[in-house]
């Protein structure tokens, strides 16, 4: 092993994926400097008026403080609404409500994030939502090599297969969904229950050889 | 708990150096380790120059973001352009970091764990909650939490230093040349620190402080 005793990255050279449908502009750090002692990432909205924390809970255990890196943000915390202007922290406990809608155009939000008590994790979530935001950036190539790369690191977990399922679905590649559905659904018989319902799956529920 | 904060009001100046915000602290978080530092002068020292290898150090891996401003890194002797936006992750606890403001009001955080291993708080910090009141300026009571942590760990050399400062700040002209004199013996970069220190104004004229720093300094700052 003969890492780099250190990385640099400014936050414009950060990648920009847009997830949560399109609602939310991710901005992984933690992924690109290969931090691994705890979660990093920044959120940026463009516009001024749109999501730039996800409305959650972190209801599994993680803190998270947040950072309003540029711009002015309106956060919710539990059931307060705080003006958030650049250069404010906004600190949430486990299991309390929060996320942020953008006041100024440009604000960026950094948060970082663990859970206490136990060594971090890196979240299986990370490389599948990088799949969808290359594929959201037209980037079908790069998404799949993502969504392979989840794949690959947990092999029999159900959400891996699952989602790259929804990704030939969407880029409309029927074999390639059915084998991932039909192996996502052999790990775990509730993503049969979620492909019922999953609009990434519309075009091709009605074809007899549907799995779910 | 849950709450916000901005960083310039969290940023107290303690001695001489960049202010100091005590993020994790303030907030009570366990999880990771975090912190900000504040130059304001152009010049001026925003992140001291340490590892993460020493005692009083964590191990930890750091990221550190440039929130204002505009700095120059220095590690292991690379120097970093690092204007406001810029991420320097520093993966080996064994390089030597520091950083300088370029711009007056440069503010730089620092988040920090150990990888592979549960959060737990670097024994520098824990002087943290006993420096928030220089805040406030009531010395008294920092003293007071001082004297509590070296009841703790009598041979402390950063809380034997932080005490011998809340000392000089509170006219105990005695207590605080003992205690920095045992600090100095114990670990002689105090010494370095001690000459530059304002918290020792009342005192450094004093010979016995010349005496007292002879024998060795930082309040072990500017980490995660």
């Amino acid at each position: 092993m003969n890492e780099k005793a250190y990385e640099v990255a400014h936050i414009d050279d950060l990648d920009r994926f847009p997830v949560d449908n399109d609602e939310l502009l991710w901005r992984p750090v933690r992924r690109k400097l290969g931090i691994t002692a705890f979660g990093t990432n920044a959120y940026t909205a463009e516009k001024g008026h749109e999501r730039v924390v996800e409305e959650h809970y972190e209801r599994d255990g993680a803190e998270e403080l947040y950072f309003v890196a540029t711009g002015r943000a309106t956060f919710t915390l539990g059931d307060e609404e705080l003006d958030a202007p650049a250069g404010t922290f906004v600190y949430a406990e486990p299991g309390t409500k929060r996320g942020a809608l953008a006041a100024e155009p440009n604000t960026t939000v950094v948060a970082f994030g663990a859970k206490r008590g136990v060594p971090h994790e890196i979240s299986g979530w990370e490389e599948i939502f990088v799949a969808f935001g290359h594929l959201n950036n037209g980037h079908e190539d790069e998404g799949r090599k993502a969504i392979t790369a989840a794949i690959a690191a947990r092999p029999n977990e159900w959400p891996g297969h699952f989602n790259a399922a929804c990704f030939e679905s969407l880029t409309g590649n029927r074999e390639a969904t059915f084998e991932h559905l039909r192996r996502a659904i052999e790990l775990d018989p509730k993503a049969a229950e979620a492909a019922q319902t999953d609009s990434d799956f519309d075009w091709l529920r009605d074809d007899p050889e549907f799995p779910a | 708990m849950s709450g916000t904060a901005r960083l310039s009001d969290l940023a107290v100046q303690i001695g001489t150096g960049p202010r100091w915000a005590m993020v994790r602290t303030h907030f009570g978080i366990q999880a990771f380790g975090i912190n900000a530092y504040v130059a304001d002068e152009a010049g001026g020292q925003v992140i001291s120059e340490h590892d993460e290898l020493g005692e009083r150090a964590g191990q930890h891996e750091e990221l550190y973001f440039v929130a204002d401003g505009h700095a120059t890194f220095t590690v292991n002797g690379d120097e970093i352009d690092a204007p406001a936006g810029t991420f320097v992750f520093v993966r080996d606890p064994a390089a030597k970091r520091s950083a300088i403001a370029r711009e007056a009001g440069t503010a730089v955080l620092i988040a920090g764990g150990k990888p592979g291993e549960a959060f737990t708080q670097s024994p520098w910090e824990r002087n943290a909650p006993a420096l928030a009141h220089w805040g406030t300026g009531d010395y008294e009571k920092a003293v007071e939490e001082f004297e509590k942590l070296r009841a703790e760990t009598p041979d402390d050399a950063a809380v034997l230093y932080n005490l011998a400062c809340a000392e000089s700040l509170t006219g105990k002209r005695q207590d605080a040349l003992d205690h920095l004199k045992r600090s100095v013996e114990l670990d002689a970069t105090f010494r370095d620190l001690a000459e530059k220190d304002s918290d020792f104004g009342a005192i450094r004229e004093d010979p016995a402080f010349v005496s007292a720093i002879a024998g060795q300094p930082d309040s072990g700052g500017s980490s995660s």
